[in-house]
């Protein structure tokens, strides 16, 4: 069903199926593969007997055991940015596998590509790993409030170049990043309210790795922005920018293009009720949740229409197969197809879409389902896609493919790729062993264009 | 009739060495001729009850439990107890071939058919009720070949029994071959080639076991081809000197593992020897006259020590034959010593004046309890080389040592994080400089930074530089330079490098960091805490065991040879 873009009401009112549109496997491992990084085989059923609602409810509360798990991980991760390595981001990756609240980590991701810091800029692991706790902690609660405990970061002021020197006051290009990036949008102020704006955040430094204030280098006279006026610092600069308009906006353009489609072009009228949720006494949980619920999210305006990014890709493999794998390694592999967690290639994070895909990372993304499905070596054959399907009551060989057809496309398979893939016995009778081999019928599933879209 | 008269000649065989059944061109045979003189130990019903209870005691009981079980079941089936039944049916002999083509076979010897032929029956009971339940009658399969009934179980196995001896092997068309030449004479075989026999007699007959690679095989394979070749790594040269050149002319190469009253010795035999034209080998090989290797140094808390003949002047001297290509790297090296080294040239002004003795000691550190203890304890190293004249170049070195921390600090500081403070101290008559950071003044003891493992030290005992990462190892090896043999221990000419390990000490680091290794493990390899907690446990009983274990390597008419000593508690 193509939606209507220009009835918002329409488009945020919550989903409710019908004979149009059912609530089917499709849809349960859309809303799972968007919110969850891909859901496995008892979740989609479970999501199938509870409906729509019921499953965004689940996914978007907070678990009982989810503040024990995120304790457990932080100690983990920070312990592994003590050296180099791709030991946090190792972490990290297991976090997203194991997590009872992955809706939390698809949010800090988001974050971690919306503020785009770099260590590339830092070259201090446990900076960065500190910088996504707060993504983390903050991702689904008040705009204002992650923005502030953000500035508050001193890898956010070393990677935009503000800190590293010991400089006290800052550029205009730093209030620049912080009011335009990070919130009201490019060409939303003028060059007097950055200036301002730089007076306002005045006062801090970065020396030993931490952030500090100075009270002596503070400028506290009154200073004029986006027409108020006052005695601004910091935190008075993070309120009027998080409640100004222009940034609800920003992000509601932000978190569509993340959740519903890469290529969509929200209208202004679209996009209000969501922004709307996003300011104020809104939240980003209430925002994200508005989302997931909507019309327009199980429309076909959001249906397989964004490209999986690399670690996507990676988790949507994963995941569905209720099994874990080695993460170093992984964290290694997803640098190589373009997406090096803590290293976003600029300060406007992951472009994203089809810059995702050209002819080398096509083959790189081929190659790594492979290899996490392959029997042996770099993964050591930890996912078992046979076993699943057996847990699962598909022990046969054509049950277990259909079962793996079923867990990572659905019904979304072009007919002559199912017919090849069904291709299980030879006229002969005997049996093809490569198409009877379920992590070999896996990996071509995962390699599929089909699967590449989430 | 045919089949009588072949089950009764398997019946009755005096069976032949296994390499008479394999095919000359396999490039890998590993023989253990008498597995229960290497296993002995281990089989012990002490031994067994040992590390039965470290597992339990320890959080390794998901595999104990399920190994447990397992072994259970077959005693009972078999109506032996494991020991028993491993000696009878293996205690002849092991050997294992790998054929150009990948695939394997396992030969297993041992002394009671019908015990083997019980052992096969349960098995192939098993597989064969699971095969069933599975719909895979592929799975199990019995055809004949050449009068010999072989099992099938699954695609890659395929095993035959041939008296009292196994053969189990990964593609029927292999285990076929082996079949051909037990059953057709004058076969070329394994046991008639020349490379394995010149590997055999170098072995000898007092191995318990043996490896045999045929490189002239197995060079072809990309792997060994690029591990083969010169990186143009400095310090790989340095250490290896010149093996990876004999390996590449080699023929073949042989390991021998010997048992000698509390000892396990592993010795390693090639004809390759390192081209004539390789002039720069001589940097690590000692003048006939001067020759004997430094005894290694002894601090409290060894975990390795090494003692190494390198010339590092003439190694220095030949990097443009060893290094053809200027990587940044080394360029960046030489810029760092020209700074701290005021610009005198490093190969004719800093490495011409170093004796060819370098000691290498690793040891535990203990940590200031006011400062703390890092999460991963990395241990206390350092370097002892020897100055040929102390009275005039001790100083240079001094000075380049203050240099390299003063750079550290500026390029710290840059980045404001906390730099090095020097301060100098006496232990036992020498003065020594050592750096060290601030104690963190707002975190608690037990979580603080990793930089805290290090405390760059330098001290000049007599002729001796000590470049240490703690100042209490640059102590330690004070003492016991004074306390050392003012003459050179008598080994062979022949050695240029000696390393001895103390299990102990060894297992204790590894303790000291298990939680680290448990966590590595856990996203190195996707396992669960649980199942790498089990595993770090196995690694910990197994080393427990060490007490030390010596490694040589030394040339040998121009052949480089590596010697293990490895001696269990």
């Amino acid at each position: 069903m193509k939606p209507d873009l220009n009835d918002p009401a329409w488009a945020w009112a919550p989903f409710q199926p019908d004979a149009a549109r059912p609530w089917d496997l499709r849809l349960a491992a859309h809303l799972y593969r968007r919110a969850a990084f891909g859901g496995n085989w008892p979740e989609l059923q479970r999501a199938l007997s509870e409906g729509p609602q019921a499953t965004v409810d689940r996914i978007v509360r907070p678990t009982p055991e989810a503040a024990d798990f995120n304790r457990l991980y932080d100690d983990y991760e920070n312990a592994a940015a003590a050296s180099a390595g791709y030991g946090s981001q190792a972490w990290w990756l297991r976090r997203m596998i194991e997590s009872p609240q992955p809706l939390q980590e698809q949010m800090t991701l988001f974050w971690h590509s919306y503020f785009g810091i770099s260590n590339v800029h830092v070259k201090n692991n446990a900076s960065l790993c500190r910088h996504t706790h707060v993504l983390r902690q903050r991702g689904m609660g008040s705009f204002e409030a992650l923005l502030d405990a953000v500035l508050a970061q001193p890898a956010v002021w070393i990677c935009l170049g503000a800190g590293a020197d010991g400089k006290r006051r800052v550029s205009d290009n730093f209030a620049r990043i912080v009011m335009e990036q990070y919130a009201l949008g490019p060409g939303r102020c003028s060059d007097s309210d950055v200036h301002e704006g730089t007076r306002a955040l005045s006062g801090w430094i970065v020396t030993q790795g931490e952030l500090r204030f100075v009270p002596g280098e503070y400028d506290a006279t009154p200073k004029k922005i986006l027409g108020q006026e006052g005695d601004f610092d910091r935190k008075a600069l993070v309120r009027i920018l998080a409640n100004h308009p222009a940034t609800g906006h920003r992000l509601a353009q932000k978190l569509v293009r993340w959740f519903i489609s890469d290529t969509t072009k929200p209208s202004d009228s679209l996009l209000a009720p969501l922004a709307k949720q996003l300011t104020g006494d809104g939240s980003m949980a209430k925002g994200v949740e508005m989302l997931l619920r909507s019309n327009l999210f199980f429309s076909a305006e959001a249906y397989r229409q964004k490209v999986r990014s690399p670690v996507e890709l990676a988790l949507g493999i994963i995941r569905p197969l209720e099994g874990r794998t080695g993460t170093v390694r992984l964290a290694a592999d997803l640098a190589g197809l373009g997406q090096e967690l803590y290293e976003p290639p600029t300060i406007q994070g992951w472009a994203g879409g089809l810059a995702w895909i050209n002819p080398l990372t096509t083959l790189g993304r081929a190659k790594l389902a492979e290899a996490l499905l392959a029997e042996s070596g770099a993964y050591e054959g930890k996912l078992d896609p046979a076993a699943v399907a057996k847990r699962h009551g598909r022990a046969t060989t054509d049950g277990g493919r259909q079962f793996l057809v079923e867990l990572y496309l659905q019904g979304d398979l072009e007919a002559e790729a199912l017919g090849a893939l069904s291709a299980g016995a030879s006229a002969t009778g005997s049996v093809n062993t490569r198409a009877a081999n379920p992590r070999q019928i896996a990996a071509g599933l995962a390699s599929l264009p089909e699967f590449q879209l989430a | 009739m045919l089949l009588l008269v072949v089950a009764f000649s398997i019946h009755g065989e005096d069976l032949p060495p296994v390499s008479q059944w394999i095919p000359a061109d396999a490039p890998i045979m590993v023989e253990v001729s008498e597995p229960m003189a290497l296993l002995g130990p281990l089989l012990s019903p002490e031994f067994g009850k040992s590390v039965t209870t470290e597992l339990e005691n320890g959080k390794a009981n998901l595999k104990l439990q399920e190994f447990q079980g397992v072994v259970a079941a077959v005693e009972l089936q078999l109506g032996t107890n494991w020991r028993t039944a491993l000696s009878r049916l293996a205690g002849k002999g092991v050997s294992f071939c790998v054929d150009p083509s990948g695939a394997t076979l396992l030969a297993v010897d041992g002394e009671d058919e019908k015990l083997l032929s019980k052992l096969n029956d349960i098995i192939w009971q098993f597989a064969s009720s699971g095969a069933d339940q599975q719909n895979q009658p592929e799975t199990a399969a019995s055809p004949n070949y050449r009068g010999v009934k072989t099992w099938k179980l699954g695609t890659n196995e395929v095993h035959a029994l041939l008296g009292s001896r196994l053969v189990v092997g990964n593609r029927t068309s292999f285990l076929n071959k082996v079949l051909d030449l037990r059953a057709e004479a004058g076969g070329k075989t394994l046991a008639s080639s020349a490379l394995f026999k010149a590997a055999r007699e170098a072995v000898g007959k007092e191995a318990v076991a043996s490896v045999f690679l045929n490189l002239q095989t197995l060079r072809a394979a990309p792997g060994l081809k690029k591990a083969l070749e010169e990186d143009g790594n400095p310090v790989t040269a340095l250490l290896l000197s010149d093996t990876k050149a004999a390996l590449r002319s080699a023929s073949w190469f042989a390991l021998g593992v010997y048992v000698s009253d509390d000892k396990l010795i592993l010795k390693t035999y090639t004809d390759g020897a390192a081209p004539e034209s390789a002039k720069w080998s001589s940097f690590s090989t000692p003048p006939e006259a001067s020759a004997d290797l430094l005894p290694p140094l002894k601090v409290p808390g060894t975990i390795a020590s090494l003692s190494l003949y390198r010339d590092l002047h003439s190694f220095y001297a030949a990097k443009n034959t060893l290094f053809p290509e200027r990587t940044s790297g080394l360029i960046f090296f030489e810029n760092m010593m020209g700074i701290f080294f005021s610009g005198i040239d490093l190969t004719e002004g800093v490495l011409s004046e170093v004796r060819p003795d370098v000691r290498v000691v690793v040891a535990k550190q203990q940590y200031d309890p006011a400062v703390g203890t890092p999460a991963t304890q990395i241990p206390a190293f350092a370097a002892v080389l020897r100055l040929k004249d102390s009275q005039r170049f001790g100083e240079t070195v001094e000075e380049a040592w203050q240099k390299a921390i003063g750079l550290a600090n500026f390029t710290r500081g840059q980045q404001a994080l906390p730099g090095l403070i020097i301060d100098k101290a006496n232990q036992d008559g020498v003065k020594y400089t050592f750096s060290y950071y601030r104690p963190p003044a707002d975190k608690s003891p037990g979580t603080i930074d990793a930089r805290y493992n290090y405390r760059p030290s330098l001290a000049r005992p007599g002729d001796c530089v000590i470049l240490s990462s703690t100042d209490a190892l640059a102590r330690d090896l004070i003492d016991a330079l004074k306390k050392a043999p003012t003459a050179q221990a008598k080994a062979s000419s022949a050695v240029n490098s000696l390393m001895e390990i103390e299990g102990s000490a060894l297992s204790a680091i590894l303790e000291a960091n298990r939680e680290p290794m448990v966590r590595k493990n856990m996203v190195d390899k996707g396992d669960s805490r649980e199942k790498a907690e089990s595993d770090i446990q196995m690694l910990l009983v197994a080393l427990g065991h060490l007490d030390h274990a010596t490694l040589t390597l030394r040339r040998d008419a121009s052949r480089p040879q590596a010697q293990l000593e490895i001696r269990f508690k």
